[in-house]
Formats: C-alpha cells, sequence, structure tokens
C-alpha cells in the first residue's frame, strides 16, 4: 500500500460525506411540491409553499359554497368552511406529496401534488 | 502453441469469474443498498489487465458479462454489469499503465470499483429517466472502498504467483 492509495482512500472518504450531506439538505428543502386546489374538478389556484405566506389564508368563495385555506409552513389546512359537516375542518393539516382534504357539499379538493412529473416504472427489479 | 495456451488460461480466468460472480450473489451483504456487491469477480479482471494486457483484460470483462446473463437471465443487469466492467476496465489499465508509481494494486482495484459505481448509476439514472439514482453515489463509493481495497489485496498475491509461475510460458 502506497501513500497514493492512502491518499486516494481519503479523498474518497471526504468526498462521498460530502456529498452526502450535500444531498441530505438537498432532500429536506421541499420546493419540490404545491398545492392544487381544485373545484368540480377543475384546479382554480396553485399554490407553491414559500417561507413569506406562512399563515396566510385564502377565502375561496365559489357556486357551491364557501371554504377558508390557510397555509402553513409545508403544510395546508381548510379552517372555515360552510358545509354542514365540516369534515375538512376537523381533517386538518396535510403535508405529504398525494394527499388530499376533500369537501364534498362545495365540491372542493385540496390536493399536495410534486412538482415533477412521476416516472411510469412501478418496479425495477435486478 | 502459444497462443492456444493463452487462449485456454484467458478462458480459465473468465470461468474462475463466473463462479466467483454467482458465488458472490449468495453471500448477504450487512447493508441493503441496492448495487452494492463484493466485486470478487473483479479480481480476475484486474489480475488479467496486469498479466495479460489491456485487449485480454477487456475481452474477458466482456465475456464474462454476456455469460453471466445467460446464466442468471436477467438482461436488465446485463445492461448494468457490461457498462461498469467496460469503464472500470479501462480506468483501471489507465491506472496500472500511467499511474501505477502512485498506486499500488489496492489503488488501482478502488479506482476500478469506482468506476464499476459510477457506470451503472449512470447507466440506471439513465435508463429510470430520474437524476436523483445518484443520491446512492456516496453511499456506493464507501463501500467499494472496502470491497476495492481487499480485491487488490488478494490480486497483489494472486499476480504475484502467477507472474513467477507462467513466466516461462508467456514471456519468451
Amino acid at each position: 500500500m502506497t501513500k497514493g492509495d492512502k491518499l486516494l482512500i481519503v479523498f474518497v472518504i471526504i468526498l462521498s460525506f460530502l456529498s452526502m450531506g450535500y444531498i441530505n439538505k438537498q432532500a429536506f428543502s421541499n420546493d419540490s411540491k404545491y398545492v392544487s386546489v381544485q373545484v368540480n374538478g377543475k384546479e382554480v389556484k396553485k399554490i407553491i409553499f414559500d417561507k413569506k405566506i406562512i399563515g396566510t389564508t385564502i377565502p375561496l368563495k365559489t357556486e357551491y359554497g364557501y371554504n377558508l385555506i390557510e397555509i402553513g409552513d409545508e403544510k395546508v389546512r381548510v379552517i372555515e368552511a360552510d358545509c354542514p359537516d365540516k369534515i375538512d375542518v376537523k381533517q386538518g393539516y396535510i403535508s405529504r406529496i398525494g394527499e388530499t382534504i376533500v369537501c364534498l357539499p362545495n365540491k372542493m379538493v385540496i390536493e399536495i401534488k410534486g412538482l415533477e412529473e412521476d416516472t411510469e416504472i412501478d418496479i425495477m427489479n435486478h | 502453441m502459444k497462443r492456444l495456451n493463452k487462449m485456454i488460461f484467458i478462458s480459465l480466468l473468465v470461468a474462475i469469474g463466473l463462479a466467483l460472480s454467482v458465488l458472490e450473489s449468495a453471500i448477504p451483504l450487512p447493508i441493503a443498498i441496492p448495487g452494492a456487491k463484493l466485486g470478487l469477480s473483479n479480481m480476475v479482471i484486474l489480475v488479467t489487465l496486469v498479466v495479460f494486457g489491456f485487449k485480454d483484460g477487456i475481452i474477458v470483462s466482456m465475456l464474462k458479462s454476456v455469460l453471466l446473463m445467460l446464466i442468471t437471465g436477467s438482461v436488465s443487469s446485463f445492461i448494468y454489469s457490461i457498462s461498469g466492467a467496460i469503464f472500470s476496465c479501462i480506468v483501471m489499465f489507465i491506472a496500472y499503465k500511467y499511474l501505477s508509481n502512485v498506486f499500488s494494486l489496492i489503488g488501482v482495484s478502488i479506482l476500478g470499483a469506482l468506476a464499476h459505481n459510477t457506470a451503472q448509476v449512470s447507466v440506471a439514472s439513465f435508463m429510470l429517466h430520474n437524476l436523483k439514482i445518484y443520491a446512492y453515489l456516496p453511499f456506493l463509493m464507501l463501500v467499494s472502498l472496502f470491497t476495492g481495497y481487499f480485491v487488490g489485496l488478494a490480486s497483489i498475491y494472486i499476480v504475484k504467483n502467477l507472474k513467477t509461475n507462467y513466466k516461462m510460458l508467456f514471456y519468451k
């Protein structure tokens, strides 16, 4: 084992740990998802999460009813609704891609979507 | 006669590489990273590169990949395997020929393992249309440090004995 070998090993260890740290940082910055608000099947609002809009409320008044949506830190919930059962209010926050809040009487769906298109491969076997 | 000797010897090396590849798939690894393996057959390719040269090294690595596909029957792993084998063969040869005063066979083997991983991850990200596969690369690099080190260590002893025993055959 020569000096060059040892240098190579140390260099590779440092490089891989640095890139691991970089990847972890990238993975936890959730700028790749957004809130999609749909009424009667059509997307009426698209909100991308941002630090500046934490706590803002968005009133949504349509021909079917009224909902008040609040944006949190990478999460979203409904705080007011004029529907009779208030299931959407009781559900609380949603934050992960694919989660939905549905208010059937008002025909409203709030969904968190990923910005990137999903690949069509379900499973890879090798 | 000399050519026949060499041919038989290379086919023996391919057979050893195949046996090692089949054997290593039966050895469980303590870490669950897809794509991480011991790379025992890399030993054979490294030895071929050192004893016989670049051309025969490439031939052995390609034959090994093709025959391994016929044995295991999985085409997708063949694409990963052959791209990694060819790229690591080229890198190992360059490292052995031009940097052998800097690196011993251990360094050459580690460089080959790194090249193998890089090629595999690149091909995987190309095939899945997903750049995020590159997130595996640092983990694979750490694993390949260990496997590359031991493969290089073993190759040093093999090459030493091969060169003394078969000098008459190949270096007349």
